[in-house]
């Protein structure tokens, strides 16, 4: 913690102001996660973490380097390229895996397969 | 050789002596056959012709090389080479020549050279000479190191080497079942005397506190006055007994001779059995001479002269005759060395060559037959000089000397024989019945030569064999030829030819104690010769009277109702049925649970002796904890205690939760400053999961109605709680101790100061694990491969139980493998999924850029081989998630188990280029470099010996994925249509 103790208070004050709004959005993200009713409701939640709370912390952490250590931690934006790219892949993983589910069990308010010819619906 | 030795002046001979590099001599015989046996299958494939060469390229060369070591030893020196080996131990890898080893040299190249060319024109076409001389030549290194051995250790290890050689290459023709079973008998029966010889040299060794022989040899008196004498001389015996086929543990030979004839020729008659024949006569000077030695040997020896003779006379088979006159030739030698008498030890030696010599002709001879009648049974065979009159002369050649006639090899080494037999002195009834046993089992030798060459060559002509014969090959005819002709010039010039060679090898096995013999062909008048006349007659009689009704029998009068064979079987079968079944009705261990109750049980039983009584606690000095982290660990022990809640019917949750712990732990290890740790667990963490994910849709359906617990299920839960809690107690309590036990001097600080400058790298834990104790991970990786192809031959046959065929449809399969359901169309579900396939498409190469950057900074930063080749596995499993395993083969050579082989070759070869240069195994180097661009630029040889490690990692986990991924594609077997189409949909 002694970085922050070397740098102007402004900076610091940035720093958490940062990295604490985007741990609140993950929190809210977790909150909704507990309490939204249905899964393809809840799906949706935890991306506010992984997205805009994600982002926030990674700025947060840019800055903390860089002030604290004289140098831009650019690498980490590759932290953000990562995650941006693997979090839909598992959301839609898991969209798919419901749907599937859904279907076979025949639960209500489902849409039905679309016929092979139309291709991949993207809508989920 | 030796006549060259002998003709050429003294100081001609001693400046060739001086001068020769012996050392390197012996080191070269050594090494050449096993590096030709490894380099055949490369270079000789598909070509008879060069494998041929090789073969008998190797043998000539080694037989040249010893025959140029010579006039070193001629007059009893011993040459010696040794190169350190496990210094530590008081250990030496020695390498030592004298007229023994130098006699057994010859045997071994020379019959080798000869076997080679044989083997060319003996073995079917359609079988590949390249496995066949590969064996061949990698029997020759073992046998060439059982006689070079200077030290025990070694002596053993070459030893048990050559039982291995002798399994394959009598299991040859594994199409056979005899020839597997001959395989496996001579195998156990080998192998068992070989660990009784090695814990006989282990107490030689005790006794004389030296593996070398020079120094166990020169502790006789010691040895014989240690009261640990008798369990060394008998453990010893074991082993010479085995390995030479004497009574009781002769019935492995006869079944042997389902190997091809050339192997019977080489191992089975001249070398592999006469290793029994070398030990003895190596320690003769240390073991020999007592009363038990007397006893056991001499006993042994004669009672398998007698049987073995006996046997052969009524066998059928032509090579069983052969066989079982082996036995009785090296029960013959047997008895020479336990006699005691140094009359005896010259005459075990002249013997040996002499047998090796008519043995291995006549083997070749009957292979010869065999080759061209297609049978080898005497009652089918008759009249072959007529039509084969060249193979036809050499072996009545051969089988006179092994009947004993006058004018050849047999003949001496017999005279010498009944020499020796006359002039034992252990009491009246024991010479009388030495005497008359000799004499019977001459005439039985001459019984049954008679009517293997009779049976065969002579009579008239028959028309009904298998195929028609006529005279082999040439160069199948020039061994035969060239060994007959050794008969020959042995039995009538024996000074000339062998005197030299026979009075080194005496001189090296009894040094002043050389008893004066003559070699020579007319001894006159004496007893010796009036028996072998006796013998001679009686044994023509025999076979004049006897042989229409031993055509008749199927088996030996008097001893066909007792068979070795059968007792060593229900020996067998008592140990691998009888007794395991035993065991399961006293410990009720059919089920896994109970074993592995009984493991865990026995381990913590083990475990708490091990403590006690149990160490001073270690007072906790200033322990102060850090809230954050210890909200983690309440987080990890919240995942760890759901996910074992859960186990039961939430499987994949439970997973899931466990996967938390692990990244509790894994942020834990970053948290305490060890970010190595924490990519590996992070790396791990994933494969595990993954891997655990495939296995758990094999698991059982979870069944709702279930009955009301029975007490006895009732019990077995609150046991199974009780030894859970157990467990974890004491690992928490393990886990305790171990932190807070400080240890005064550890060597972690030598590690962390030496790591830069002794290792060149930055990364303690990685430059300690490929240099400093790269010992320790060479091992680790070996192990690993063991278990990864442990666990691919488990599951590659692996058929669910039948309760899980009919697994859960969406939960448990993996989601993204676009493998086709049966149920819809397949088409439809690749398409579904083709927006995250194709990104994890886009992501596999930027996590194989990943595992490369690990793998190249590893030395310096957290990294190295081994995180690095799991991270190449994750992106094998994310291209199998996305795309499936057909998809994936159809594109990547997905070859694991080559990367595993190549990776532990790696491994080892650079830790033996260390070796060449001068170094220690894995002795690794760096320094810099400055290149015209780059600039200084590091380098460090441990980095390929941490590839070594990536490919064994990488292969290990990809192999199971692999299998595992496998699984899948073969669980329901598709209709024909569902197949093609998945085929088309995937192209």
């Amino acid at each position: 913690m002694n970085v922050l103790a070397t740098v102007p208070g402004w900076v610091a004050l940035t720093i958490g102001a940062l990295v604490l709004a985007g741990a609140l959005l993950v929190c809210i993200g977790s909150v909704g996660l507990l309490r939204l009713d249905s899964f393809y409701r809840r799906v949706h939640a935890p991306t506010l973490g992984t997205t805009l709370g994600m982002y926030l912390v990674l700025v947060g952490t840019i800055v903390f380097f860089w002030a604290g250590e004289g140098r831009p931690a650019l690498h980490v934006i590759l932290i953000g390229v990562c995650v941006t790219v693997t979090t839909p892949i598992s959301l839609m993983l898991l969209a798919r895996a419901a749907l599937e589910r859904d279907r076979r069990e025949g639960a209500a308010g489902i849409p039905a397969a679309n016929p092979p010819e139309t291709g991949a619906d993207g809508g989920e | 050789m030796g006549i060259a030795a002998s003709a050429a002046g003294p100081e001609a001979l001693a400046w060739i002596v001086r001068m020769m590099p012996y050392g390197w001599i012996s080191t070269a015989i050594l090494l050449l056959p096993f590096t030709v046996a490894l380099a055949t299958p490369l270079i000789g494939r598909g070509n008879r012709r060069r494998t041929t060469w090789l073969m008998t390229g190797t043998a000539g060369v080694c037989l040249v090389l010893a025959t140029l070591l010579f006039p070193a030893i001629a007059d009893g020196e011993v040459l010696r080479q040794t190169f350190a080996w496990a210094p530590g131990l008081g250990l030496e890898f020695t390498l030592r020549v004298d007229g023994l080893t130098w006699l057994f040299l010859i045997l071994v190249s020379g019959i080798g050279l000869l076997v080679g060319i044989y083997a060319t024109y003996y073995m079917p076409p359609e079988y590949p000479l390249v496995r066949f001389f590969s064996l061949l030549l990698g029997f020759m290194g073992a046998m060439l190191g059982i006689v070079l051995s200077g030290n025990v250790i070694q002596l053993v290890f070459f030893w048990e080497l050559t039982s291995l050689f002798s399994f394959l290459l009598i299991g040859y023709w594994h199409h056979g079942k005899s020839a597997r079973d001959a395989a496996r008998t001579a195998l156990i029966v080998t192998v068992t005397g070989g660990l009784c010889l090695l814990a006989g040299v282990l107490v030689l060794a005790h006794i004389t506190g030296s593996y070398d022989v020079d120094a166990i040899l020169a502790a006789g008196g010691r040895i014989r006055a240690s009261p640990l004498y008798l369990p060394a001389l008998v453990l010893i015996l074991l082993g010479a007994f085995t390995k030479s086929a004497q009574v009781p543990f002769h019935f492995w030979l006869p079944q042997a001779m389902s190997a091809p004839t050339p192997v019977s020729a080489y191992l089975h008659s001249a070398t592999m059995v006469k290793a029994g024949v070398f030990l003895l006569l190596r320690f003769w000077p240390v073991l020999a001479g007592t009363e038990p030695w007397f006893w056991i040997v001499g006993g042994v020896g004669l009672a398998t002269m007698l049987v073995g003779a006996w046997a052969a006379t009524f066998q059928h088979d032509m090579k069983a005759i052969l066989a079982y006159s082996t036995i009785s030739h090296l029960g013959l030698i047997t008895m020479l060395a336990g006699l005691g008498s140094t009359l005896g030890v010259v005459a075990a030696i002249f013997h040996t060559v002499n047998h090796a010599t008519f043995k291995a002709s006549m083997f070749m001879a009957v292979g010869a037959v065999d080759h061209e009648t297609g049978t080898r049974d005497l009652r089918r065979l008759g009249g072959l000089r007529h039509v084969m009159p060249i193979t036809a002369t050499l072996a009545v050649i051969a089988g006179a000397a092994m009947a004993g006639v006058p004018l050849l090899n047999g003949f001496l080494s017999k005279e010498m024989f009944f020499a020796v037999a006359l002039g034992a002195n252990h009491g009246l009834v024991l010479d009388t019945l030495t005497v008359l046993v000799a004499v019977a089992a001459a005439a039985l030798g001459v019984t049954y030569s008679l009517r293997l060459v009779g049976g065969a060559f002579f009579g008239p002509l028959r028309h009904d064999y298998p195929r028609e014969p006529h005279e082999p090959p040439r160069w199948m005819r020039f061994p035969i030829g060239i060994l007959a002709l050794a008969c020959l010039a042995v039995g009538i010039f024996p000074a000339w030819v062998v005197g030299p060679l026979l009075r080194a090898a005496a001189l090296s096995v009894l040094g002043p104690q050389l008893p004066p013999y003559n070699l020579a062909l007319w001894h006159g008048l004496t007893m010796p010769m009036l028996m072998s006349v006796i013998a001679f007659v009686a044994g023509c009689v025999l076979y004049v009277l006897g042989r229409r009704r031993i055509a008749a029998r199927d088996d030996a009068p008097l001893i066909g109702w007792t068979s070795a064979l059968h007792g060593f079987e229900r020996v067998l079968a008592f140990l691998t049925t009888t007794l395991p079944d035993l065991q399961q009705r006293v410990f009720p261990s059919r089920k896994l649970q109970v074993q592995l109750l009984l493991v865990v049980l026995l381990a913590g039983v083990f475990g708490f002796l091990a403590v006690q009584p149990p160490p001073a606690p270690v007072a906790m000095h200033g322990m102060h904890v850090d809230p954050a982290f210890a909200l983690l660990w309440l987080l990890g022990i919240a995942c760890a205690i759901g996910a074992a809640t859960q186990a039961k019917f939430q499987r994949m949750a439970a997973l899931i939760l466990t996967a938390g712990t692990g990244l509790v732990v894994c942020i834990t290890f970053v948290w305490l400053s060890a970010p190595d740790l924490a990519v590996t667990q992070l790396v791990v963490e994933s494969i595990t999961t993954v891997l655990l994910l495939l296995g758990l849709r094999w698991l059982p359906k979870r069944i709702r109605e279930l009955a009301p617990l029975s007490p006895v299920a009732r019990y077995h839960r609150v046991r199974d709680a009780v030894v859970a809690i157990g467990i974890g107690v004491g690992l928490a309590s393990l886990a305790y101790a171990v932190m807070n036990h400080l240890v005064a001097d550890s060597a972690s600080r030598f590690y962390l100061e030496q790591a830069l400058p002794g290792g060149g790298g930055r990364n303690v834990v990685n430059v300690i694990l490929v240099d400093f104790r790269a010992m320790d991970t060479l091992g680790e990786i070996t192990v690993l491969s063991v278990v990864a192809l442990t666990v691919f031959a488990l599951l590659w046959r692996f058929r669910p139980a039948a309760e899980s065929i009919g697994a859960p449809r969406a939960r448990g399969s993996t989601p993204g493998q676009a493998e086709p359901h049966t149920d819809r169309d397949p088409r439809a579900w690749a398409d579904q999924l083709a927006i995250p396939g194709f990104l994890i498409l886009l992501i596999a190469p930027v996590i194989a850029l990943f595992a490369l950057h690990l793998f190249l900074r590893g030395h310096d930063l957290p990294g190295g081989g081994f995180v690095a080749g799991i991270s190449v596995t994750m992106t094998l499993i994310v291209l199998y998630m996305a795309a499936g395993a057909r998809w994936v083969e159809a594109r990547l050579k997905v070859a694991p188990a080559r990367w595993i082989g190549a990776g532990l070759l790696l491994a080892i070869a650079s830790g033996l280029a260390a070796v060449v240069l001068g170094d220690p195994f894995l002795t690794a180097y760096h320094g810099h470099w400055t290149l015209p661009v780059l600039g200084d630029v590091p380098y460090n040889s441990a980095l390929l010996f941490d590839f070594g490690v990536f490919a064994v990692v990488s292969g290990a986990s990809a192999l199971m994925l692999v299998v595992l991924a496998h699984q899948s594609l073969r669980r329901v077997v598709p209709a024909p249509d569902a197949v093609r189409d998945a085929g088309e949909a995937e192209s």
